[in-house]
């Protein structure tokens, strides 16, 4: 593709004043099969889902699917919907410690991983198979793990004389056990993110450092954490982005349940659709979703910024 | 040839040939459906694995390939309940759930069955469709009395005791009262390491007898009047005792567990009392891995001040508006609900919960069903006509349940985990099924 490039900017400079405008037109011309793609698979089905919202569809109705006449009903609705709202708090409360344990967890594995040993290089692989497992089956594998009937942590802890409660039927411990599942499943990612950054991080500014007296900390928080900025904010970005959409581990786990202590809106917006019909509605909850991930991710490009990686 | 070897011998064509005329034409051929693939889905029940044993005697009869899978009950209705709103294809037979079947067969996302049962050329005249018991039917058909489904599971809601041997020893008989049960649990409990009372996570199923037995109800008066009546001190009363027993006498984990998961605890002898559908209950008595066999006790679901209210419901096998091999799919049903399959997964198996009277009626099904002296196909009997008399199942059935019972099930969790006390709970289960309702369109009360 590069050298297709080149050679239309070779022609469009020898062409001369009017080269400028063919080169224009060349690129628009590369790119209008990606944007016909995108706009397929991203753009209409977004515009479907708006245009639902503005429904009352009820799947046992079919002539609610294009009923405009109360366009804001849905979104009326959704103002005094308590169960939304509270579904809303526990979004933001397994996003805010899911992100942030796993940029943390995942910088301090990086960092260790990060030394030159062949014992650490080979456990590289072994923190990315989490990862790589089907979520599903990382539901199932925790789901183990939380059930006393069969659960070897259970056992285990039962034999020293500390049994513990059913983590995921408890209204104090449910959410917590969806983080930690959440968190063993994806700091892989933001480790491997990291590890990558630290990688290509220039000797000479930690040399520079080290001449200048820094210690461990002071390279970690002046050197390392500027450089990385960058890194951190695209992984941390992946991740909220990932944890709005969670749903396995709250499927398999616990149902949103018990009551509604682990019911994230996205969650929600699922019962409405596929448990009462009401996919109108659950639209309307998809789209202010939709609004609400893109607002706060500008919010935190805003507030960090890139980075200076490559300055 | 002599005359008597002669007139045995014409008299034996003319009984087979007149056999062969009744017989459906799809069954004439020696594989009738052979290369054909159907695919079909229910929620996970001990009658399908039951059944699961018979089909490779089925496919190699038609040469027909069944594959049938079943899920977890919430994940199965979901799925259905998609996939019926499409008129998807993926499924060529499936089970009308009973608290779907208003809104399955409503909107006219299931086949009318009664052009198949009309049609000698494809329903053998044996399939008899007026020996299925006609309460098990009434869910599967519409106000009209089209028929979209034939019945695999009345579920009758019985107590079923894997250890009586504790109730006995403890002076106590099977409970017949919720305050008995009380009693038997509080006696019971923990004795060899056996907790007293398990139940399943499906609360808008197993907690309405006890709504019920307190004097609360669901609807107004349902299918007429949907407004939801679940803030009533009857309900705050049921739904607190209820809770009681889950967590007092439960197994840990308990709120999590699924209907095999009880059931599982039930048959290793991990949990004591269940009240539940009968075809849960006679695997305690019947089943391989039971550990359970010679202690299984049963006895009618336990009644309160305003009565006993046992569940009972219907669950069949119909056939979704966009399958593809519709008469496939047909001649499976009836080879699944035939008699002769109904009777040897009932006999053979110990399944009880079958919708065949003349099974029903069978002298052997009642031997069958006599389990450590019990005559469980009475108790069986017992709650199909405690159901069918004051239509107090009514409620079960309406479209809107699945909304309503989630708001019961969600409220049970929270009563159950003392994140509410029940009144609390059931004021907002209550308050949250008016707004759904509500926005569902549902006239209701002001």
């Amino acid at each position: 593709m590069s050298a297709i490039a080149s050679a239309g900017r070779a022609r469009a400079r020898a062409a001369g004043p009017g080269g400028a405008a063919l080169e224009r037109r060349f690129h628009w011309w590369c790119l209008v099969p990606t944007l016909a793609v995108l706009g397929v698979v991203t753009l209409l089905p977004t515009l479907y889902l708006l245009a639902t919202s503005l429904t009352p569809l009820n799947l046992t109705q079919p002539a609610t699917q294009w009923n405009f006449s109360r366009p804001l009903r849905n979104y009326a609705f959704l103002l005094s919907d308590g169960r939304l709202h509270g579904s809303l708090w526990v979004q933001l409360k397994l996003s805010f410690w899911t992100v942030s344990l796993q940029l943390l967890l995942g910088f301090a594995v990086a960092l260790m991983l990060n030394l030159r040993s062949r014992t650490l290089e080979a456990l590289r692989t072994v923190f990315l198979i989490p990862m790589v497992l089907p979520p599903i089956v990382v539901a199932i594998i925790w789901k183990v793990l939380y059930t006393p009937d069969i659960s070897p942590v259970h056992w285990a802890t039962a034999a020293l004389g500390w049994p513990l409660p059913t983590l995921i039927t408890h209204p104090s411990y449910a959410l917590g056990a969806i983080i930690v599942a959440d968190i063993w499943e994806w700091f892989p990612f933001t480790m491997l993110m990291i590890l990558a950054g630290l990688q290509v991080l220039p000797e000479e500014q930690v040399d520079a450092a080290r001449i200048d007296g820094a210690g461990p900390w002071q390279l970690t928080v002046h050197v390392v954490l500027p450089f990385l900025r960058g890194v951190l904010l695209v992984a941390g970005l992946f991740r909220l982005i990932d944890s709005i959409k969670a749903f396995p581990l709250i499927f398999i786990l616990t149902d949103g349940g018990p009551g509604t202590v682990t019911e994230v809106t996205n969650y929600y917006s699922y019962i409405q659709a596929f448990n009462f019909s009401q996919l109108g509605y659950s639209s309307a909850i998809t789209v202010i979703l939709v609004a609400l991930t893109v607002v706060v991710s500008a919010l935190i490009v805003r507030a960090v910024g890139w980075g200076h990686s490559g300055e | 040839m002599r005359r008597r070897a002669f007139l045995k011998q014409t008299a034996g064509s003319a009984v087979v040939a007149t056999l062969a005329l009744r017989a459906p034409a799809v069954l004439g051929q020696a594989k009738p459906f052979a290369g054909v693939t159907i695919h079909g889905a229910s929620f996970q029940h001990v009658f399908h694995s039951y059944l699961k044993e018979y089909i490779p005697e089925f496919e190699e009869k038609t040469g027909m390939k069944v594959d049938f899978t079943t899920q977890a009950f919430p994940v199965y209705n979901q799925r259905a309940d998609l996939e019926l709103s499409t008129k998807g294809s993926a499924w060529d037979f499936l089970n009308v759930t009973f608290i779907y079947s208003g809104r399955w067969i409503g909107a006219g996302w299931m086949t009318p069955l009664d052009e198949f049962t009309s049609d000698r050329n494809q329903t053998p005249p044996e399939f008899d469709a007026k020996d299925f018991v006609a309460g098990a039917q009434s869910s599967l058909q519409d106000a009209k009395g089209a028929t979209y489904g034939f019945a695999w599971e009345a579920g009758a809601m019985i107590t079923g005791a894997a250890r009586g041997d504790l109730i006995e020893k403890a002076g106590l008989k099977m409970p017949a009262t919720f305050e008995q049960l009380v009693q038997v649990c509080e006696a019971t409990n923990g004795k060899d390491g056996v907790a007293a009372f398990v139940a399943d996570k499906l609360h808008h199923w197993n907690w309405i007898p006890y709504l019920m037995g307190f004097g609360g109800r669901v609807f107004k008066d349902p299918p007429d009047n949907l407004t939801p009546v679940l803030d009533t001190p009857q309900a705050a009363q049921a739904a607190e005792y209820y809770a009681n027993l889950l967590v007092k006498y439960g197994p840990p984990g308990l709120l999590s567990y699924t209907d095999d998961q009880a059931m599982r605890a039930q048959l290793s002898g991990r949990a004591n009392i269940r009240t539940q559908a009968i075809g849960w209950m006679t695997p305690l008595a019947k089943h391989e891995e039971s550990k359970v066999k010679s202690t299984a006790r049963y006895e009618l679901m336990p009644g309160g001040p305003a009565g006993q209210f046992p569940g009972s419901n219907s669950h069949g096998f119909g056939i979704p508006l966009g399958a593809k091999n519709k008469k496939a799919a047909w001649a499976f049903i009836t080879w699944a609900m035939s008699k002769e399959t109904l009777r040897r997964v009932s006999l053979e198996k110990g399944y009880a919960a079958v919708c065949r009277r003349s099974i029903i009626d069978d002298p052997a099904y009642r031997k069958a069903m006599t389990f450590n002296g019990q005559d469980l196909a009475a108790l069986y009997l017992k709650v199909l006509e405690l159901g069918g008399k004051s239509g107090y199942m009514k409620y079960r059935t309406v479209p809107v349940f699945p909304q309503v019972g989630d708001k019961i099930n969600k409220a049970m969790e929270r009563i159950a985990t003392r994140q509410q006390n029940a009144r609390d709970a059931m004021k907002q289960a209550q308050a949250e099924a008016v707004e759904e309702l509500k926005r569902g369109g549902i006239k209701l009360d002001a």
